[in-house]
């Protein structure tokens, strides 16, 4: 009797433990605080920053991003020669790698979404859509925010 | 030692620390604080260009009297310029009224496509009082060279068209036109601010 008692419970325990097992083998991303600066559209080239988490224990790929607010939208990135000058290159194989555990920074004077032919002044308080579509994850809609640093 | 002569050498010594923490703490209160950049010794006369803006020619001698700050940059570029730009204006703008005697002058890196309205539109969004001006090719050349700045437009992508890489510094120039100061980009708006107020001492 009270072994199959304890048995019942036992199997019970596990499969509640089965169903409480957080997903393994997947990335968990999240994209913080994106903006970009204020600027007219003469200027046809704007830089949207943001932060790329990864709380998962798998790494993601970011593809693509796309916008309204540009004609086309590549991921670009600017690096700086020991002697100050600055160059800048789509990065390489035009995706980013989000590794597990990680936060990628796109920040000014490195990693930026470049927004190319702006379609609309950026002004300050303004609001667009933009998509990232991450090869595992998929695609997120999320907002960039034009403001001041 | 007796107990009196204890204490007392006690309050002694706290006075003495009080005192010296007093001047430590006034020496930082108002030790100027370093500036960032290279100072040029001897400053040299800056290079006298004449280039075109919007609306008229610019030559740097138009400016002896107040400090000049050159940019060298281009509109398309999309995250250093406007980064520097912005951070320019925001020193400007801290200046308040002292503001009237400086001037940032951007020079176009990429005269094939930043024309003269362009330019004065680009950077007038920054700062009302900024001024961008170009040239010929050749013309850029020589400015470009005679401020040691280098530039070199590179492939980018069939939907950028071409970038140019560019030297990022700003060129300080002070009243009389020397070239005197080189401040790295990164520089934050406080650190170009006291860099300003040096230059115009």
């Amino acid at each position: 009797m009270i072994i199959k008692k304890v048995f019942s419970i036992a199997i019970l325990a596990m499969l509640f433990a089965t169903a409480c097992q957080p997903k393994l083998d997947a990335p968990q991303i999240s994209v913080e605080d994106i903006w970009g600066r204020p600027s007219p559209k003469v200027a046809s080239a704007g830089a949207f920053y943001m932060r790329i988490k990864n709380t998962g224990s798998q790494p993601d790929t970011l593809l693509w991003a796309g916008s309204p607010a540009c004609g086309t939208a590549e991921l670009h990135q600017s690096t700086m020669s020991e002697d100050g000058v600055m160059s800048m290159q789509i990065v390489e194989g035009g995706s980013v790698v989000i590794p597990p555990g990680e936060t990628v920074k796109f920040e000014v004077g490195g990693l930026h979404v470049m927004c190319i032919d702006k379609q609309a002044d950026f002004s300050l308080g303004d609001s667009y859509d933009l998509t990232l579509y991450f090869e595992k994850t998929g695609e997120l809609n999320l907002q960039v925010e034009i403001k001041n640093p | 030692m007796s107990n009196s002569t204890l204490s007392s050498t006690l309050r002694y010594i706290r006075i003495v620390f009080f005192i010296l923490l007093g001047m430590i703490v006034i020496y930082f209160w108002v030790a100027p604080k370093a500036l960032t950049g290279t100072i040029l010794e001897p400053a040299e006369l800056a290079y006298d260009f004449d280039l075109k803006a919007a609306d008229k020619n610019v030559r740097l001698s138009d400016y002896r009297g107040k400090v000049v700050l050159l940019y060298f940059g281009y509109t398309f570029c999309p995250d250093i310029c406007p980064a520097t730009l912005g951070t320019v204006s925001q020193a400007f703008e801290s200046l308040g009224q002292r503001a009237e005697n400086v001037q940032l002058i951007m020079i176009s890196v990429d005269p094939l496509r930043d024309r003269p309205e362009i330019l004065g539109e680009y950077v007038t969004h920054f700062h009302p009082s900024f001024i961008g001006v170009t040239g010929t090719e050749e013309e850029i050349a020589e400015v470009a060279d005679s401020y040691f700045i280098f530039y070199e437009a590179r492939e980018g992508t069939p939907a950028t068209g071409y970038l140019v890489d560019h030297t990022t510094t700003l060129m300080g120039i002070d009243k009389e036109g020397h070239l005197k100061l080189l401040i790295p980009f990164g520089a934050t708006a406080e650190e170009i601010a006291n860099s300003l107020n040096f230059l115009m001492r």
